[in-house]
């Protein structure tokens, strides 16, 4: 845990001082974003955790000792830290630089060479192409990538990210991201995340702290931000589209529904009646190898009458009108859009476990939102 | 030190001195100027980057070649005089000057160059409007390199008969006057200091204002 | 003069140009040595104060200007000084001061921020970070410097034969005292082929110094 105890800095010669007097508990084993506009003191906060900066007033505690009992180069070794330019060392191979804090610890030869071949796949990169390889001859995200590495190469608990993936392209960062996630998973570090772009603050942070002129404005879950901002500035700052933004907290399981009708394509004369036994607006269709295979709603119901074939091809049309259980909300809208349907089927693989609905997501966001 | 001495060197002896001295800086300087930004220009164009290299080279080879080696072979032949040790002293003051225009003109971003031939411009119209605006605080920069560097061995141009502040420098030290030498030997100094400030100051107020580094 | 003249002269004088050679290069390594002792902590000192280093550059920079003859000169006329070895070799330690500090400071400064932080993040001293980081990144700008320094030296040292210095000078002034043509030229020549073989000899040596790292690309 990280806990910052009424943290000042006061640069010289400015009239505001840069962090005013912030009180900051960064809990272990979680993503923290910071985030803010530029200027807003969230470099400043994260560089004085591991006391690049040292802050006027105040006092950085991890697991409630002060930092400033560590001398600042051993405290750096034990902290992963990242940069948007990322530094790695020109002059030096992938591997050497991945190698130079293990080196700073005199960890034996054969020991880091281990590590740093795991840490190169773990990372996604190919092992004997990458690392003899110097970083002028990699593209910005593989950069980043042995960026990432090399701060996690002593698996220290805590890693400092300041703005990691702002310099790659689009693409490149949506994957850096998701890996992150993915490698978060298991490796469950305290992570301290400066970004100033909301969207990636929403996606990656398990805490999201809003700052604005060195002050903390808001300090909470992404869901709880999203929900209740606690003023016109992070209104402001998470922009207009807010609940369509919280869309992406949410998966399909989240607002899934039972099946209550389930028949095989060669019932499809009973739709009707079967329907109304079980009191469902709408039925799913399997076929003879058990895959669902289309829906009918009780509107297609009513349209087409005893039309059987009419509404075959109708229940055919969205024969692809179904999500996974992870499908977050704007992928699920997209599809009920894309097949003017009211509802989704939700596949477990490729098991048939529920439907989701337009009134469902409804429900769902708004039972949020009134929390 | 006697007085009397040091206000013969400098009221007597340093004035012809000093004009000998200026006159070999001016005329080197700017003969070099006429040789060395067209050659710069010249070896600067794409089409003639291979004799540029060349070029640079055989400079680079004539500039290690030390002053005082350099006016003692213009003796056996040029002779004695102020003309031999104006053309000695052009050779070694060409690179500088070279080298500065052609890395003026390559370091105008390409960019700018497309820009302006995307407006319509001709080469030539690029070159005096884009390219030689952009590049002249990196030429004057290569010209106050060489113009200090004259003024240096000029002092020891005096050595085959051109005169200048080296006459007072030299005969000082071998009738042993420190009055000669320190008026000989300040005023080389003070001379070649002021003119690197002045071409430094030029070259500050030539730079267009948006690309000062201050 | 003919080539004859030349082979003629340095095989007569064979022992003289050994003598004065051997004057020429004890008086440059020492130049060099005390130089590179003094100008090189000097310039990686500057690296921690802009205002310093800029007031610092400026008078290397003005010292660089004096014609190398008005320096002897000015120096042989104070007393501590004089004629000879010291006056010698104090102005060829005063020349180096310009591409040394200048090289060595711009080859660091030149040295990409972002690696420095980082490195400083991860936990490196600062001595590791020099040792590891400065001094390898910003070795080919502070060669170069260096190349400049000895090739300079040789030529300026010369010079102070004119202030006793018993070196290859000589035979360019003996030369023109006497009016003897093939001593002066022959003298200008070891001079100058020396000069151009030693810049040589570093400029390749100051190719091969790039860290492989900087001469790959993608």
């Amino acid at each position: 845990m990280i806990e910052l105890e009424q943290i000042t800095k006061q640069y010289p010669g400015q009239a505001m001082p840069a962090v005013d007097k912030l009180y900051l508990s960064i809990p272990k084993g979680e993503i923290c974003v910071l985030v803010g506009p530029s200027g807003c003191g969230k470099s400043t906060i994260l560089r004085m955790i591991n006391r690049m900066i040292e802050p006027t007033s105040g006092v950085v505690k991890i697991n409630g000792q002060d930092v400033t009992s560590t001398n600042p180069d051993q405290l750096r070794m034990g902290i992963g830290y990242v940069i948007q330019q990322i530094g790695l060392l020109p002059h030096r191979t992938i591997a050497e630089n991945i190698a130079i804090v293990p080196r700073l610890y005199k960890w034996p030869k054969e020991k880091i060479k281990q590590r740093v071949d795991e840490l190169i796949v773990m990372m996604g990169l190919d092992l004997e192409k990458t690392r003899g390889k110097y970083p002028s001859q990699l593209s910005g995200g593989q950069m980043q990538r042995v960026g990432v590495a090399r701060a996690m190469a002593v698996d220290p608990p805590i890693m400092l990210m300041d703005e990691p993936f702002g310099a790659v392209d689009p693409i490149a960062r949506t994957h850096l991201q998701d890996e992150l996630l993915r490698l978060q998973k298991e490796i469950k570090k305290t992570i301290v995340f400066v970004t100033h772009d909301i969207n990636e603050a929403i996606k990656m942070g398990d805490r999201i702290a809003i700052f604005n002129a060195g002050q903390l404005v808001q300090f909470g879950t992404p869901e709880e931000i999203l929900t209740n901002p606690i003023n016109e500035f992070v209104e402001d700052f998470i922009g207009r589209d807010r609940v369509v933004k919280k869309l992406n907290l949410y998966l399909a399981e989240d607002a899934m529904q039972p099946i209550k009708c389930l028949l095989r394509e060669d019932e499809l004369q009973n739709v009707a009646q079967k329907m109304k036994d079980a009191g469902a607006e709408v039925a799913f269709l399997v076929n003879e190898t058990g895959k669902a295979s289309g829906q009918i709603s009780a509107g297609d119901v009513a349209e087409f009458g005893m039309d059987i074939e009419g509404l075959r091809k109708r229940a055919r049309r969205r024969s692809n009108a179904f999500v996974q259980t992870t499908t977050p909300f704007p992928d699920a809208l997209s599809l009920l859009l894309e097949y003017d349907a009211d509802y989704l089927g939700v596949l477990k693989g490729e098991e048939l476990c529920g439907v989701l609905s337009f009134q469902g997501i409804r429900k769902h966001v708004y039972r949020k939102e009134g929390e | 030190m006697r007085w009397e001495n040091f206000r013969f060197a400098l009221f007597e002896k340093a004035p012809e001195a000093l004009l000998e001295h200026s006159m070999i800086v001016v005329i080197t300087i700017t003969i070099a100027i006429l040789i060395s930004v067209p050659l710069g220009v010249f070896l600067s164009r794409p089409k003639y980057k291979k004799f540029g290299l060349v070029t640079l080279n055989i400079l680079n080879l004539l500039q290690a070649v030390p002053g005082i080696a350099v006016i003692a072979l213009a003796l056996p032949i040029l002779g004695l005089g102020m003309k031999p040790a104006i053309v000695a002293l052009l050779f070694q003051s060409l690179l500088p000057i070279v080298r500065n225009t052609i890395a003026g003109l390559l370091g105008v971003s390409s960019d700018v160059k497309e820009a302006a031939s995307g407006m319509g411009m001709s080469q030539r119209r690029i070159l005096w409007e884009v390219e030689l605006p952009l590049a002249i605080p990196i030429i004057l920069s290569g010209i106050r390199t060489a113009t200090v560097y004259v003024v240096s061995i000029g002092t020891l141009a005096s050595l085959i008969g051109a005169g200048g502040l080296g006459n007072l420098i030299m005969g000082g030290l071998s009738l042993f006057r420190p009055e000669y030498l320190l008026v000989g030997a300040g005023l080389g100094a003070l001379m070649a200091i002021f003119l690197d400030r002045m071409i430094n100051y030029l070259e500050y107020r030539i730079t267009p204002p948006g690309m000062r580094v201050e | 003069m003919t080539l004859t003249d030349f082979v003629n002269f340095l095989v007569k004088n064979s022992k003289t140009i050994m003598e004065y050679s051997e004057n020429h290069f004890t008086l440059v390594l020492l130049a060099v040595g005390i130089s590179l002792l003094i100008w090189v902590p000097v310039g990686l000192l500057l690296t921690k104060s802009d205002k310093w280093a800029a007031r610092v550059l400026a008078l290397a920079n003005t010292i660089f200007c004096i014609p190398s003859l008005s320096m002897f000169a000015i120096l042989v006329t104070i007393p501590m000084f004089g004629l000879g070895r010291k006056s010698a070799l104090l102005a060829l330690v005063l020349y180096a001061m310009m591409p040394l500090i200048r090289s060595v400071y711009d080859g660091v400064k030149n040295v990409d921020r972002n690696v420095i932080e980082a490195a400083r993040g991860m936990g490196m001293s600062t001595k590791r970070i020099l040792v590891e980081i400065l001094v390898p990144l910003g070795m080919p700008i502070i060669f170069a410097g260096f190349r400049i320094t000895v090739v300079m030296t040789t030529g300026i040292a010369a010079i102070a034969t004119y202030i006793g210095e018993r070196n290859l000078g000589r035979f360019i002034q003996e030369g023109l005292v006497r009016s003897n043509t093939p001593m002066m030229v022959t003298g200008a020549l070891i001079i100058s082929i020396i000069a151009i073989g030693l810049d040589t000899i570093l400029g390749m040596i100051e190719k091969r110094i790039v860290p492989k790292g900087l001469r790959v690309s993608r």
